[in-house]
């Protein structure tokens, strides 16, 4: 880690204070870029840390009073074991939790009862490695079962269970009689395990007893009862051994599927002392074990890992005993694989690489030993094997939890080698379980139908039939959509198995047959959208055939003979659908009906996560719609630079519009008849030349000559196009005035602006020149930014998301919902798209917890996620596509962030701050006119509404309208301005020759269409949206008293208001920036009553005027 | 509603009665205030003029000329300036002024004004008309007013002026509010509305005749002004300034040289300085030996940066617990 401080003291032995401080900081992990990890971790440890005195208070002593109880209970003369059952419930009204199948009828035998061997406390109690935040608080006592009532042969068919939950029930009987009156008493399974109910004992809330309840915990206490240590002989219990014959009498020829999971389960019954032996010993040789134990609770627990096998059986206690394991001796070479000395992050970092680099379910990992060799048993599920006391830890896990554990650990080490990312919140703070943020898809599988069919009576597999079942969805679903011969479509699939509650001690367990079993995929966005699977080659070879037919086993009838290029014939599959989503949905559906007869029905299977995309109709065909824009925008390039007579040379026509970089909302459709035609931005440049003109009023004319020079070369050099010169709506002679629209006749239209790099220049010097009047330097500034910003920043920007398109094909997607989301809620008017742009590319760039979004839907929600997360008043979002900023820079950014918040802390000027590489000064995208865009208030509004659509997300579930996240709040507004739709869309459509004002009356007298002058004249383009340069008027009119909001240009017809709360009664003066009206204002009493003139805001004057400006566009306004 | 004040400090209080329109079906009123006006800078027409503040948005000629009939009978109302118009004289914003070569600018700034103005009012007639003809077509028919900006209203004598405070300290007395845009105001101004954004795209796309025009015109005069400019120019390198020092300016026999050149040489310069410096680095011991030792202070600065990062992340309560 540290590269040598030796070498660092010998350099600066004359500065003594720089030396002490340097060795505070290697002390806590080095002087590395994980400095801030490292104590943000230290902080966390703080944060979670739990007093154990005030938070389980009386834990200790009720402890021991339970112990007293149960060694009070008398000891009972063996009986068998059905007689004893009858008879104990009879007499005692509690059910004895046998697991299932309940014992045999014919069993003869007993069960007895005598004192404990030993009692001890174990688990997170004792090791105090609790979290503040963790779901559950329980203290686990072992009840040790004396030999005398067991016999070695127990291992066997369950018996030992049997006995176990026969003595659990007693002390139950004998607890319930002792505690019954404070405290409650029920049965759980220990893990989720089915093998091992426990007794769990919740002392009565402390607000009942009257105590302090500050810092006091909700604990429980429970009762495991576990067998001695050493009891049952080693060697029968090995991983292919098995155990449970009973139940397959029947067929008892056929060789006894090996029991793994109840070996294990048995095995661990007898490990609890040396497990805690093995801990107690690495607590005290690494001195920071523990902390690091906390690290990694913390980080299972954000990740929805937990001890219970519905939690993916890894949990606190695994991670404590692989790095225990890592921490000893023994491993290749005698050496530990970790030192004792490390520290508690490069523990949890080491651990996370372990993880990382082993895959549980792929490849049996033995520790202590490298001669054992368990791949063989690796089918019946993941091993992490610890040779010296023979368990293996991992029993508890299914193939899937592994896979995902490995996944989250890879994910996770990405994270800690990206310098420049967020690592401590990622890693420690997010939940990364939320199935809407990780997977692509989620199904729920109704299965009661067909569980009898499916499973029928085996109970070889002792997690229990649900369990099962889901085991076989999980090898189904991994062979159809993992296969690595075909081009893996799934890089995770997860099944989700119901949690076993707890019950009360008279019942028997709730039964989960009928819960919903849950499948997460998440995508490989490469291969998902894949429509023809090409199989194994049918060739003539023993071997070539028998590929084949296990491919037609597996795939049923879908399976056809293809023949491809070159004469190969193959094994294909087709898939009818056409977007990722769906065809994984088709697959599943016929991949689990296929094989295990789910989904027949329609409603047996339900699929969630497309919602968002059919919200937009997003579809593959989209990409080829911007593709043809693209072409046609080569097509506009090539027909300018084949013009001959230009004076100078194009250098470049750089694209500038969303259209031509796949993010705009709608994909462009060229030769729509219902607007005029709407050009798409483009700038163009030219070669260096010393013939502009030195000054910018000159220049921007120059530039118009230009324009009207290209337009008529254009015109008389190409069929079919059209041209028009249209003037900006610019305030000051030299600003840009004027573009270039051609329009094809094939339908394209594009808008050319010309990039004079004088002009650049020009501006500088006047910004730099202090003898100029201060207002003009200040009009400079905005106007070089805005320079700026379209022709040296938009074309960079473009090109970079076009890149990125290409890189992450879920992001173009993505970005259309997102900026749908803005439009739904009227922000879009106040965010610049290259804003919302930058912002998505940054989830899909900076995906931790997770890796990079790889459907629109989960983009979506992380988009969201990172919304309503971003404290933009002290973060700058950087955006570094290509990694190209170092640490340096980085820093600089932040410094000129603070900088700003320090010139202007009620953040009027700035106040989102975004960079990237190439545009450094952070506000190109969040600032007009050296004014913030958004305003403060408007940003804090996009930050509530992420806020709530999270909120919404969490209550919804899964099964959430996704339409309820885009419903704008319109009671928000003071004022509600509702537009008249299609008088909106009469405003498309404009005629050079017809002067609109004198109205519709001509062509309502036209009676014959061909007569009609309107037909065949050529339609102008829109220089810009009527609705846009309505906002823009408004905006300008009413700037001070109100904030305006509009969704999108196209179709949003209501635009909100809101007074700005700054603007109330006031004294008059002019110039006040609205319409204000007088009132009277007594002040002082009696005598001394004095009357003062003051104003306030003539509200309902300014929207009547607002309905006078509209006319017939505004069908009516609302006011609060 | 309480009766409304009459005057509002020195301006008098004209209330005007809005009538309701369908989308907003409610009558309001909307408050004009007035005074005589007093400017800075007096002008001759001072004293048969009225200074209007909050005016309309949708103000124009005509909305005010038949407001004054309304109280003081017609005939009384001869113009309106608005605020936005007068400040584009105030703040030169004709074509013409912005078609100053920026050398010439420089070297006339530099050197006072040492142009000689003869026949000043030809030359303004002079300038209007060229200004004229070297703007850009209007892309508005019909501007908005910003909300409660002022104007300026000309009346045919002083006569009038009186007789419309007095008819406006009436007003509240009587509660008979003039109307605004009574009459048959609407059907002479351009219309709002989706009319007016039409009007307002069509008006985007002027004649490219017209265009032409008005570039060219616009290049004519510059070229005159760049010319004059030169000639400025040469003269001055001939010419001693006040203080008796002659301006060196680089350039050839004919032309100076111009800024850009002169910049780009500048920055050569210090291009060339900063590769020497660069060479020079880390040539000696003692520098290597700085490098480590600033770059030591710099680690340190930033161990201690992130402390104190640390400490303002702690005081925002709820950064280090893990989400639920």
């Amino acid at each position: 880690m540290d590269s040598g401080p030796a070498k660092r003291r010998k350099l600066d032995h004359s500065q003594d204070g720089a030396e002490k401080a340097l060795e505070s900081a290697v002390s806590t992990g080095g002087v590395s870029r994980s400095r801030a990890f490292i104590l943000e971790a230290e902080e966390l440890l703080e944060e979670v840390r739990i007093d154990y005195k005030t938070a389980f208070e009386g834990a200790d002593q009720l402890l021991h009073k339970i112990k007293g109880s149960i060694e009070a209970i008398k000891a009972q003369e063996p009986l068998p074991i059905l007689e004893a059952a009858t008879k104990f419930e009879k007499k005692s009204k509690i059910k004895i939790p046998f697991p299932d199948p309940q014992p045999p009828k014919n069993s003869n035998y007993k069960v007895a009862f005598a004192k404990p061997a030993q009692f001890n406390v174990v688990g997170s109690y004792v090791s105090k490695t609790m979290l503040k935040t963790q779901k559950d608080h329980s203290v686990d006592m072992i009840v040790v079962l004396p030999q005398e009532i067991l016999q070695e042969k127990d291992y066997l068919d369950l018996r030992y269970f049997y006995k176990r939950a026969y003595y659990l029930a007693v002390v139950a009987n004998a607890l319930q009689k002792e505690f019954g009156s404070d405290g409650q008493l029920s049965y759980e399974y220990l893990n989720g395990n089915p093998l091992c109910p426990v007794l769990a004992i919740q002392p009565k809330a402390p607000e009942a007893t009257g105590k302090e309840s500050k810092g006091c915990l909700q604990y429980r206490i429970r009762v495991i009862p576990c067998a001695p240590e050493g009891f049952f002989p080693k060697r029968k219990l090995h991983l292919g051994a098995s155990l449970v014959r009973r139940g397959r009498d029947s067929e008892s020829e056929t060789p006894a599927h090996p029991t793994a999971f109840y070996n294990s389960t048995v095995s661990a019954e007898g490990s609890f002392m040396s497990y805690l032996k093995l801990l107690r010993q690495t607590e005290k040789k690494c001195a920071a074990f523990k902390k690091a134990c906390i690290l990694g609770r913390t980080w299972l627990q954000q990740r929805g890992f937990g001890g219970d096998i519905s939690k993916g059986g890894f949990g606190h206690f695994e991670w404590s005993v692989l790095l225990a394991l890592l921490l000893q001796g023994g491993q290749k070479m005698g050496h530990a694989a970790l030192s004792t000395s490390l520290s508690a992050t490069q523990l949890f970092k080491a651990q996370i690489q372990f993880l990382s680099v082993m895959n549980f379910s792929e490849k049996a990992c033995v520790l202590g030993t490298e001669s054992a060799d368990l791949e063989e048993y690796i089918e019946s599920g993941p091993i992490l094997y610890d040779f010296a006391r023979g368990l293996n830890v991992a029993f508890k896990m299914g193939h899937w939890s592994a896979a995902l554990l490995h996944q989250h650990a890879k994910w996770t080490r990405n994270l800690m080698s990206d310098s420049s990312a967020d690592q401590f919140t990622s890693t420690f703070i997010l939940r990364a379980d939320l199935p809407s943020h990780t997977f692509d898809l989620f199904a729920h599988l109704n299965y009661s139908d067909v569980l009898d069919e499916v499973i029928g009576n085996d109970y070889s597999e002792s997690r229990g039939r649900v369990w099962q079942l889901g085991s076989k969805v999980y090898r189904v679903l991994n062979r159809a959509l993992g296969d690595k011969e075909l081009g893996e479509r799934a890089r995770v699939i997860h099944i989700q198995t119901p949690e076993q509650p707890g019950w009360a001690l008279s019942e028997k367990p709730k039964d989960q047959s009928r819960a919903a079993l849950e499948v997460g995929v998440l995508f490989d966005p490469a291969n998902m959208s894949r429509v023809v699977d090409k199989g194994p080659s049918a060739g003539a070879t023993a071997e070539e055939k028998e590929e084949c037919d296990r491919f037609r086993r597996f795939w049923g009838d879908k399976a056809e003979l293809r023949r491809f290029e070159r004469d190969t014939i193959r094994e294909t599959l087709v898939w009818k659908s056409t977007t990722p989503f769906e065809i994984c949905e088709e697959i599943m559906r016929y991949i689990l009906a296929l094989h295990l007869r789910i989904g027949h029905l329609e409603d047996d299977i339900s699929f969630y996560g497309n919602g968002l995309v059919d919200l937009l109709s997003i579809k593959p065909a989209d990409t080829t719609l911007y593709n043809v824009a693209r072409k046609e925008f080569s097509t506009f390039e090539r027909d300018i630079r084949n013009l001959d007579d230009l004076p100078l040379r194009v250098r470049q026509i750089a694209p500038v519009c969303p259209e031509l970089r796949h993010a705009s909302v709608k994909p462009p459709v060229f030769g729509s008849l219902k607007s005029g035609p709407q050009p798409m931005d483009c700038i163009i440049s030219f070669e260096a030349s010393g013939k502009w003109p030195e000054s910018i009023a000159a220049i921007q004319r120059t530039k118009i000559a230009f324009l009207l020079m290209i337009g008529n070369l254009l015109e008389n050099s190409k069929q079919g196009v059209k041209t028009h010169v249209g003037l900006e709506d610019a305030h000051f002679e030299t600003e840009n005035l004027a573009f270039l629209d051609v329009i094809y006749e094939s339908g394209p239209a594009f808008r050319l602006r010309i990039h004079s790099d004088l002009e650049e220049s020009l501006l500088e010097r006047q910004v730099k020149d202090k003898t100029l009047e201060q207002y003009l330097r200040q009009r400079a500034t905005t106007q070089l930014a805005a320079f700026r910003r379209l022709y040296t920043n938009l074309p960079l920007h473009s090109q970079m998301i076009n890149t990125s398109i290409t890189r992450f094909p879920a992001l173009g997607p993505t970005i259309r919902l997102v900026k749908h989301w803005f439009n739904s809620h009227k922000l879009s008017w106040h965010f610049s798209e290259e804003f919302v742009e930058l912002v998505v590319l940054h989830v899909f760039l900076c995906p931790y917890p997770w890796d990079a979004p790889s459907s629109p839907s989960t983009g979506f929600m992380r988009v969201l996620l990172f919304l309503s997360r971003w404290d933009w008043r002290s973060e700058a979002l950087i955006v570094d596509s290509n990694g190209e900023l170092t640490g340096s820079d980085r820093m600089a950014i932040a410094t000129r962030l603070e900088a700003w918040r320090k010139i202007d802390p009620n953040m009027n000027h700035t106040v989102l701050f975004v960079a990237t590489a190439q545009e450094t000064s952070g506000t190109a995208w969040t600032a007009v006119g050296g004014e913030a865009r958004p305003g403060k208030v408007v940003a804090m509004r996009m930050t509530g509404l992420a806020k709530a659509a999270g909120r919404v997300m969490r209550e919804g579930g899964l099964g959430l309208d996704p339409r309820r996240l885009f419903v704008p709040g319109l009671r928000e507004y003071d004022v509600l301005i509702h537009l008249n739709s299609k008088v909106v869309k009469s405003c498309l459509k404009t005629y050079g020759h017809i002067d609109p004002s004198e109205g519709s009356a001509g062509r309502e007298g036209a009676r014959f269409k061909n007569l009609d002058v309107v037909t065949g004249e050529e339609m102008l383009p829109l220089a810009r949206h009527p609705g846009d340069v309505l906002m823009e008027q408004l905006e300008r009119v009413y700037g001070g008293p109100l904030v305006f909001f509009r969704g999108g240009a196209e179709e949003d017809c209501v635009i909100g208001a809101i007074w700005n709360p700054g603007v109330g009664r006031r004294t008059f003066r002019t110039g006040m920036g609205g319409s204000y009206k007088p009132v009277k204002q007594r002040k002082g009493e009696g005598e001394e009553e004095e009357e003062k003139v003051e104003v306030e805001l003539n509200k309902e004057g300014m929207v009547a005027e607002m309905a006078r400006l509209g006319g017939d566009l505004v069908e009516k306004i609302e006011m609060k | 509603m309480p009766s409304t004040p009459s005057t509002l400090g020195d301006f008098t209080v004209l209330p005007i009665s809005i009538p309701p329109l369908p989308s907003f079906p409610k009558s309001t009123t909307h408050y004009l205030y007035l005074r005589r006006n007093t400017p800075k800078i007096p002008t001759p027409n001072d004293s048969r003029s009225l200074f209007l503040t909050n005016c309309p948005v949708d103000s124009t000629d005509l909305h005010l000329r038949s407001l004054f009939a309304s109280l003081v009978g017609p005939g009384r109302f001869e113009s309106a300036t608005f605020e936005d118009e007068r400040k584009d004289t105030a703040h030169k914003l004709s074509p013409l002024d912005a078609a100053v070569p920026v050398n010439a600018v420089h070297l006339l700034r530099a050197h006072g004004s040492t142009k000689k103005r003869k026949r000043e009012e030809e030359e303004d007639a002079d300038k209007s008309r060229e200004d004229e003809a070297a703007r850009l077509p209007s892309t508005w028919t019909r501007p908005l007013r910003r909300s409660g900006s002022t104007a300026v209203v000309l009346l045919a004598d002083e006569k009038s002026v009186e007789q419309v405070l007095k008819a406006c300290a009436k007003l509240p007395k009587t509660k008979k509010y003039p109307e605004w845009g009574a009459g048959d105001v609407a059907s002479k101004v351009p219309a709002l509305g989706s009319v007016w954004l039409k009007q307002h795209n069509r008006l985007c796309y002027p004649d490219p005749a017209t265009l032409q025009q008005a570039v060219d015109a616009f290049s004519a005069v510059f070229a005159r002004r760049e010319k004059e400019a030169a000639e400025i120019a040469k003269r001055l390198r001939n010419e001693p300034d006040e203080d008796g020092f002659v301006t060196v300016t680089r350039g050839g026999r004919n032309a100076p040289a111009s800024r850009s050149e002169a910049e780009e040489a500048r920055k050569k310069m210090i291009e060339r300085a900063e590769k020497k410096r660069q060479e020079m680095e880390g040539l000696y011991r003692f520098q290597l030996r700085e490098k480590q030792k600033e770059e030591q202070e710099e680690l340190l600065k930033r161990f201690e940066d992130d402390r104190k990062k640390l400490e303002a992340m702690r005081m925002k309560r709820g950064k280090f617990v893990p989400e639920a």
